[in-house]
């Protein structure tokens, strides 16, 4: 019943995000035919700065359908959308039922709070799971609507990718939640870090193929078909060591 | 009624906040079966104790045992919690939820359940079970509240102030169902409140708290039984005796009139008090509102 009551309160916003990345991925596929008639229109930019290589790399990338899928839907939408859904996801809980009601009831049931904890953290991180690879898997469904086939093995891999670094902003977040009364800043502080991360692979692209984000679009895999296991395993022992400290801050804390 | 072996025991209890001491050295012995009323002024510690016997609140020295269980303890505090059915001020519910849905998820985590009496409730609450937390009226929270706790199955039932915000008449139809409620279960039932009144009718037992400590605790019929205010009348201005009589709490002084609240009888401080050769002496019983006025505003006072 904890999961369900979890349930109750994320899943409006796990709903939003799962139609949002639904539609997102579907358009995507959807487009490709549009795209494709209208790349011979790209100009060839010789020195259009990073604007221009960007748009070179990308028409380059759409040559070929999983280079299109990769460039116009993995690396931007699944990235930007999952960081701020995981963030999302992991707001509110006990601190700021306040909002909806039930602190102290919640914590008057017979239930640990680590016990508690687990029971939102088990729930979220399912929703997140389904965040991350429900979307995907509409990309080989849809894909022989525009004749085109998309490999199982990218959508599990990149499914993958993403929740494993969605974990790290959900964490974050869960963490901030143990320390926040309301539901906004712990939401506000975990985008600011995405943003901020972000900002460092802009203005550094050189460091870009060891960031959270590359990891998390699974770049390694698109151009070389390795698995980023580095970034996964700094992902998974960052997550694992947030969700231990909310735990400490949740055992702690008076209410 | 009430057996030797408490369900509650503070000892020493304190609480500290940044720099404010909430409760300062509390010591409480609830029997078994008792009605408890833990009654003190808003801000007294009252809130901060219930939160420290559930494990809600971690105390910052002292001990809080629940049925012989630490209840700073994460396991301990589960199994206390097992037992025990918790209405908070605010009775602060799943606004979200609705009736039904709000019982069907109480109800999963106790084994214990009272379908039976969940029934009986819902139909003399006369609560909607469709109807969403947030759309009830206060009175309606409270009972819904109620009945939560009541069909739990608990031996002991711990209330923060049951029955606030609540008009006369719900506040009546509340500590009727108490008290019907535990005269057929056997439990053991710990509220708070600031409402002298309801306590006298249906505690048997009392705590006056104020500022974090107990300052009057005991069986109700044995606190009416030793307490007695004596009043003497002088000729001219009363004197400003010093008793040496145990027990006494207050002494008042009002031009002629001097009074005195003793916790301990009346007896040694009448043969006391005639030798300071008043015009009269009265002795009368003192209501429980009397004892919480004089208690809380101040211990052993001499007061012009």
């Amino acid at each position: 019943m904890l999961w369900h009551r979890v349930w109750l309160e994320t899943r409006w916003r796990f709903l939003i995000g799962l139609i949002i990345l639904v539609c997102s991925a579907g358009g995507s596929v959807l487009a490709y035919p549009k795209v494709m008639a209208l790349l011979p229109l790209v100009p060839s930019m010789q020195d259009g700065g990073e604007l221009g290589r960007r748009i070179q790399e990308a028409a380059q990338l759409a040559r070929s359908y999983r280079g299109y899928i990769w460039s116009q839907w993995y690396r931007q939408m699944p990235v930007q959308m999952g960081t701020l859904f995981a963030a999302l996801l992991g707001t509110g809980g006990l601190l700021s039922q306040s909002i909806g009601g039930g602190t102290l009831f919640t914590l008057s049931l017979p239930v640990s709070r680590a016990r508690l904890l687990a029971a939102r953290t088990g729930a979220g991180l399912a929703e997140l799971a389904v965040l991350a690879f429900v979307p995907s898997l509409m990309i080989p469904l849809l894909s022989p609507a525009v004749g085109q086939s998309y490999g199982i093995a990218d959508v599990l891999v990149h499914g993958v990718c993403l929740f494993v670094v969605g974990c790290v902003f959900y964490s974050l977040a869960i963490l901030l939640s143990t320390v926040f009364g309301d539901v906004w800043r712990p939401l506000l502080l975990a985008c600011a870090a995405g943003f901020v991360l972000a900002l460092v692979d802009l203005l550094s692209p050189a460091r870009s193929t060891f960031s959270l984000f590359s990891v998390m679009n699974a770049e390694r895999w698109f151009r070389a078909g390795q698995l980023p296991w580095a970034g996964l395993l700094v992902s998974v022992l960052a997550s694992a060591a947030m969700l231990q400290a909310a735990a400490v801050n949740y055992a702690r804390k008076d209410f | 009624m009430a057996t030797d072996a408490p369900v509650i025991q503070t000892i020493d209890l304190r609480k500290t906040y940044a720099d404010v001491e909430a409760v300062r050295g509390l010591n409480l012995r609830v029997p078994a079966s008792s009605i408890y009323g833990f009654l003190g002024k808003n801000g007294a510690g009252k809130t901060t104790t219930i939160k420290m016997l559930l494990g809600m609140v971690r105390p910052s020295s002292g001990e809080a045992r629940v049925f012989d269980l630490p209840a700073d303890g994460a396991d301990t505090g589960v199994a206390i919690r097992q037992r025990t059915a918790f209405v908070g001020e605010d009775k602060d519910l799943y606004d979200g939820m609705t009736v039904e849905e709000m019982t069907r998820f109480t109800a999963s985590f106790y084994p214990k359940w009272r379908r039976d009496l969940e029934e009986r409730y819902l139909r003399a609450f006369d609560l909607p079970p469709h109807r969403r937390v947030k759309a009830l009226s206060r009175g309606m929270r409270t009972k819904l509240a109620l009945l939560l706790a009541l069909c739990r199955g608990a031996d002991l039932l711990v209330l923060d102030e049951p029955t606030s915000g609540l008009d006369p008449a719900m506040t009546e139809e509340v500590l009727q169902a108490l008290v019907t409620h535990v005269s057929r279960a056997e439990a053991t039932v710990f509220f708070s409140s600031h409402q002298i009144a309801e306590v006298e009718q249906i505690a048997d037992h009392v705590a006056i708290v104020d500022r974090g400590r107990a300052l009057v605790s005991g069986a109700l019929d044995d606190l009416r039984e030793r307490y007695r205010r004596i009043q003497l009348v002088f000729d001219g201005d009363a004197p400003q005796p010093a008793f040496r009589s145990p027990g006494v709490e207050r002494v008042r002084r009002n031009g002629r009139v001097l009074s005195v609240l003793s916790s301990a009888g009346a007896d040694g401080l009448v043969d006391e008090a005639r030798a300071l050769n008043p015009v009269s002496i009265d002795v009368v019983s003192v209501t429980l509102k009397e004892i919480f006025l004089d208690t809380v505003a101040g211990e052993n006072a001499v007061e012009d």
